[in-house]
């Protein structure tokens, strides 16, 4: 990972290579890879408290391989507070309109128990780059 | 030396003066008020706004802060300057109904109405107290304060200054502080009492015709007000 | 119009992107062109197909036959075994598994499909205060070709010849500045940043420094070395905390791994950066005003020329540009100037993110191509006017915008037709009205805006919009006389003719394209005393209904000005002589027979 080490060009081909294998949990032991967006919109709407939820549940259920990570604001402001649960081999899902309830259920439904929450998702995917 | 042209005329003048110092140096008239000669040009008033370009590429720039350039095409007394030196003296009237300088103005560019609520400062916001203060009394003790409608010149916090020397500089600079006479309409917005002035030839051309010569003092084409 | 008998749809979704469909599809493109099939098969990249976990994905039409986890080596053997011969290959093929749950896919959502991310490939999907995660989608890869492969010219080449232009809102090409500023001999030349974003509801700028700050940084990199500087500033406003944060976190983690600061990525090049705070003002996101700003001087603008391009910071050649057009530079870098012109129209290239507010239901940010139509970004991407209302105005470009009507709605959103109508790009606000907004009410809105935050140095734009809010708030209170039309157009004309800086020259704006569009509201106001979209409040009367009121006398007794008569048990009045419009009666009525009455619902006695 880079520290405090001076990078030359050579080294940030393979930061990228492990950095990303680690986010898509494609071959990494991770079950799940949960982000908590955290822009402004998302804060002022109540992230912190979805956040908290989150990680008091993983620390009751006492599972180790779950990421929890954050990101800036998604694009769709007025979902916010939202999160995006990606468990391994399977697609982005994006849930908004959160509340600590629906995340606690979230949580155990599709992140333990590998179901999505149909009613509570926004979509299945990722956005198109240009 | 840079040539550029000036109300049609060749004008030629050095690297670093500005349009108003050409103008001045050929002997054309472009009025101003925030200007002083011994004072940085501070473009603030926007009385001495000239046409600069051609086309749908023109636009009115102050002439006291606008460098010359070389091949520039310059237009003093254009209809859409005429249009905004006019307004501006408006504006700036119903700021300072009570400044002589203002007043002389209006009568002299045509200015025959003020269609604004006067708020009977006494300030115009020019600036040349400020500029004095700094740059030849070189005391700093006044400045601007604030911004857009809240702006005014004071003291730093309003408070008594250690600075001042009560040279009276500021007062001596000041255009709006020389008084109106009191005429015969002393108590309106607008005094007009030394309107000569209303030219008709901007009903029908896009340049003053006179500019050269003494900008309609001539009262050739006075416009009968009766 | 060519008829193609294939078409190879190659996932661009970020997920597949990540995994390299890009490289997959220029592939596929090439190996298709070899073997001359360019005029009977298509490439083309779409949205994300929600099967993110096989990527590169690619589907071949009509078949309806999906491949996955396609590499390039795989490609020359796929063109030629099923576009060929015909004989699709089993091994890559990808059999989706029956579809238990409906769930939509972003691909079929219109808030995202139409979008198409360049400057915010990275939202969502990285941590902001993590660099090792922006390298983890190619950051960082473009400034180590610039500083290694390209010298100064050809880094300027690029970008002009991608037709970049400043997103900050005045669209001037940004190679162009680039090249003026690279040519001055003065030293040391300086970068600025202009995080300043001033204009209400917008908030690009700002979403883009919280969740991908380093694209910033690089891009600044990649600018320092085409003009030739040192030292840059990135001026971000005081009322961005998360965003000040953000970028010191990534300034700091970029220094400490050899990314800024000296002897980046071991080339030898040197360049830092500084953060300076703004501190409440619009104008202090005026490029001269700002770079005032940085000297410590009050935040003023001067005259121009000379430009700071020529003679900017401390009298320095300096090149001050928005946060998205640094944050779109890289990107050029990387994939080329030929890339960047795939998209946008002739003279608007590439993307533009703007903040979608108001009265939509999709609020929040969205980067689409130039060129897309207004009734696209509202009905499509926004989700339409929320309550079943009618879409009335589309404010774009903030106080030196303009609002545009229903009729203009099938407009391309480019520099020049947005200009022509009116209105301006700016920096990409976009305030969606309904019928429930009064028009000359949001005049009076932004001139309240403007009147406050003119830095007052020139008469027209002090005194010009002071007088226009005047005129436009004495309207609003009823008080319109019929010559103030006129004098409100002389007057905007004039501020923004005889103005010096931006400010000032757009002052006129939200006046003269609310008169444009929508001088009926105006004449209403004026002529009529009533305000078409019930929000004037002094243009309401209130009425008591006669079939619902009781007689209780509370509406009475709540009145502070003694304006209702009425017995017990008796249907009240409202003397509307004396009626202040302060609503306390309609509060006080128990039984919903007070009305706030507009146009339509008053009766003619």
């Amino acid at each position: 990972m880079a520290g405090k080490k001076k990078l030359r060009i050579q080294d940030l081909a393979k930061i990228r290579e492990k950095t990303k294998s680690l986010m898509t949990i494609r071959e990494s032991e991770g079950r799940a890879r949960v982000t908590v967006h955290m822009g402004t919109c998302g804060i002022a709407a109540g992230a912190r408290d979805i956040m908290d939820t989150l990680l008091g549940e993983i620390s009751k259920a006492k599972v180790q391989d779950i990421i929890v990570t954050t990101s800036g604001c998604a694009g769709l402001c007025n979902a916010e507070p939202m999160a995006t649960v990606e468990l391994k081999n399977q697609p982005p899902v994006k849930y908004g309109y959160l509340t600590p309830e629906k995340m606690q259920k979230i949580f155990v439904q599709h992140i333990l128990g590998g179901q999505m929450v149909t009613d509570l998702v926004l979509a299945v995917g990722s956005e198109t780059m240009y | 030396m840079i040539t550029f042209r000036m109300n049609g005329l060749e004008v030629k003048t050095e690297e670093g003066s500005t349009l108003l110092d050409t103008a001045k140096f050929y002997g054309l008239e472009i009025p101003t008020l925030c200007y002083n000669e011994g004072l940085t040009p501070f473009g603030g008033c926007r009385l001495c706004v000239v046409e600069i370009g051609e086309g749908l590429r023109s636009k009115l720039v102050s002439s006291c802060t606008y460098p010359a350039e070389e091949g520039l095409v310059v237009r003093t007394d254009s209809k859409r300057v005429w249009a905004s030196r006019r307004m501006m003296i408006e504006l700036m009237l119903a700021m300072a109904p009570g400044s002589k300088v203002l007043q002389d103005m209006a009568s002299q560019f045509g200015v025959t109405q003020v269609r604004f609520t006067p708020r009977n400062e006494e300030c115009v916001l020019c600036g040349l107290c400020t500029r004095i203060c700094a740059e030849q009394m070189d005391a700093r003790a006044i400045g601007f304060q604030q911004r857009g409608h809240k702006r005014k010149i004071s003291t730093p916090f309003d408070m008594r200054s250690e600075e001042c020397r009560t040279c009276g500089a500021c007062m001596y600079i000041c255009p709006a502080c020389q008084l109106r006479c009191q005429g015969p309409n002393a108590e309106t917005a607008l005094c007009n009492g030394c309107l000569t002035m209303d030219p008709s030839c901007l009903d029908h051309y896009d340049d003053l015709q006179c500019w050269m010569f003494d900008a309609g003092r001539c009262g050739t084409c006075v416009r009968d007000k009766t | 119009m060519k008829h193609y008998r294939a078409h190879l749809l190659v996932c661009a979704g970020t997920g597949c992107v990540s995994c390299g469909s890009f490289k997959v599809k220029e592939a596929l493109e090439k190996e298709v062109k070899k073997r001359n099939l360019q005029d009977e098969v298509q490439v083309v990249a779409t949205g994300c197909n929600g099967f993110c976990e096989r990527g590169p994905i690619v589907m071949v039409q009509p078949d309806g036959i999906f491949y996955q986890l396609l590499k390039v080596e795989d490609v020359p053997h796929l063109v030629e075994e099923h576009l060929l011969k015909g004989r699709p290959v089993k091994k890559l093929m990808y059999v989706p598994p029956a579809e238990k749950q409906p769930v939509p896919k972003m691909k079929d959502i219109e808030f995202f499909k139409h979008q198409r991310l360049i400057v915010l490939r990275n939202r969502g999907r990285i941590d902001p205060e993590k660099v090792e995660e922006y390298i983890a989608f190619d950051g960082y890869e473009a400034m180590a070709k610039a500083l290694t492969e390209m010298t100064p010219t050809a880094i300027i080449d690029e970008i002009l010849f991608s037709g970049l232009r400043g997103r900050g809102g005045a669209g001037f090409p940004t190679g162009k500045k680039w090249a003026v500023c690279a040519k001055e001999k003065g030293t040391p030349k300086y970068l600025i940043c202009n995080g300043d974003e001033g204009d209400p509801g917008a908030f690009m700028d700002r979403s883009v420094l919280e969740a991908d700050p380093h694209s910033v940084l690089e891009g600044m990199v990649i600018g320092a070395k085409a003009i030739g500087a040192a030292k840059g500033f990135v001026y971000i406003r005081h009322e961005y905390p998360l965003a000040l944060k953000r970028v010191e976190i990534a300034i700091g983690q970029a220094r400490d791994n050899g990314l800024l600061g000296e002897n980046i990525l071991g080339t030898g090049f040197n360049f830092d950066l500084e953060i300076v705070q703004g501190a409440g003002a619009f104008v202090s996101g005026e490029e001269s005003a700002l770079i005032a700003s940085i000297e410590g001087r009050i935040a003023m603008p001067r005259q121009r020329p000379p430009y700071p391009a020529q003679k900017g910071l401390w009298g320095k050649p300096t090149v001050i540009n928005n946060v998205e057009t640094w944050a779109t530079v890289p990107n050029i870098i990387r994939r080329g100037a030929d890339w960047f012109q795939g998209l946008g129209t002739e003279t608007s290239k590439g993307t533009k993110i703007f903040s979608l507010v108001g009265k939509i239901n999709n609020t929040g940010l969205v980067e689409v191509p130039m060129g897309i139509s207004l009734r696209e970004i509202v009905y499509g991407i926004g989700g339409g006017i929320p309550d079943k209302r009618d879409f009335k105005a589309i404010q774009i470009g903030g106080p030196s915008g303009g609002c545009l009507p229903a009729k203009m709605l099938d407009l391309p959103v480019d520099y020049e037709s947005l200009t022509a109508a009116g209105a301006m790009m700016g920096s990409g606000g976009m305030i969606v009205m309904d019928d429930k907004t009064c028009m000359v009410d949001i005049a009076k809105y932004f001139l309240n805006f403007l009147q406050d935050e003119s830095c007052g140095k020139c008469v027209s734009c002090r005194e010009g919009t002071q007088r226009m809010y005047e005129i436009v708030k004495g309207i609003t209170e009823g008080k319109g006389k019929e010559s103030d039309i006129a004098l409100l157009e002389e007057l905007a004309l004039i501020t923004k003719d005889a103005s010096m800086c931006a400010l000032g020259q757009t002052a006129g704006n939200p006046v003269l394209t609310t008169l444009r569009y929508f001088r009926h509201e105006y004449e209403a106001h004026i002529l009529d005393k009533r305000c078409p979209a019930g929000v004037c409040k002094s243009l309401i009367r209130y009425v008591v209904l006669a079939e619902k009121c009781t007689g209780c006398q509370s509406c009475k007794k709540a009145c502070p000005n003694d304006c209702i008569k009425g017995t017990l048990k008796d249907v009240h009045l409202i003397d509307q002589t004396k009626c202040i419009k302060c609503g306390a009666c309609k509060e006080a009525c128990k039984f919903e027979a007070i009305e706030e009455q507009r146009e339509e619902a008053i009766q003619i006695i």
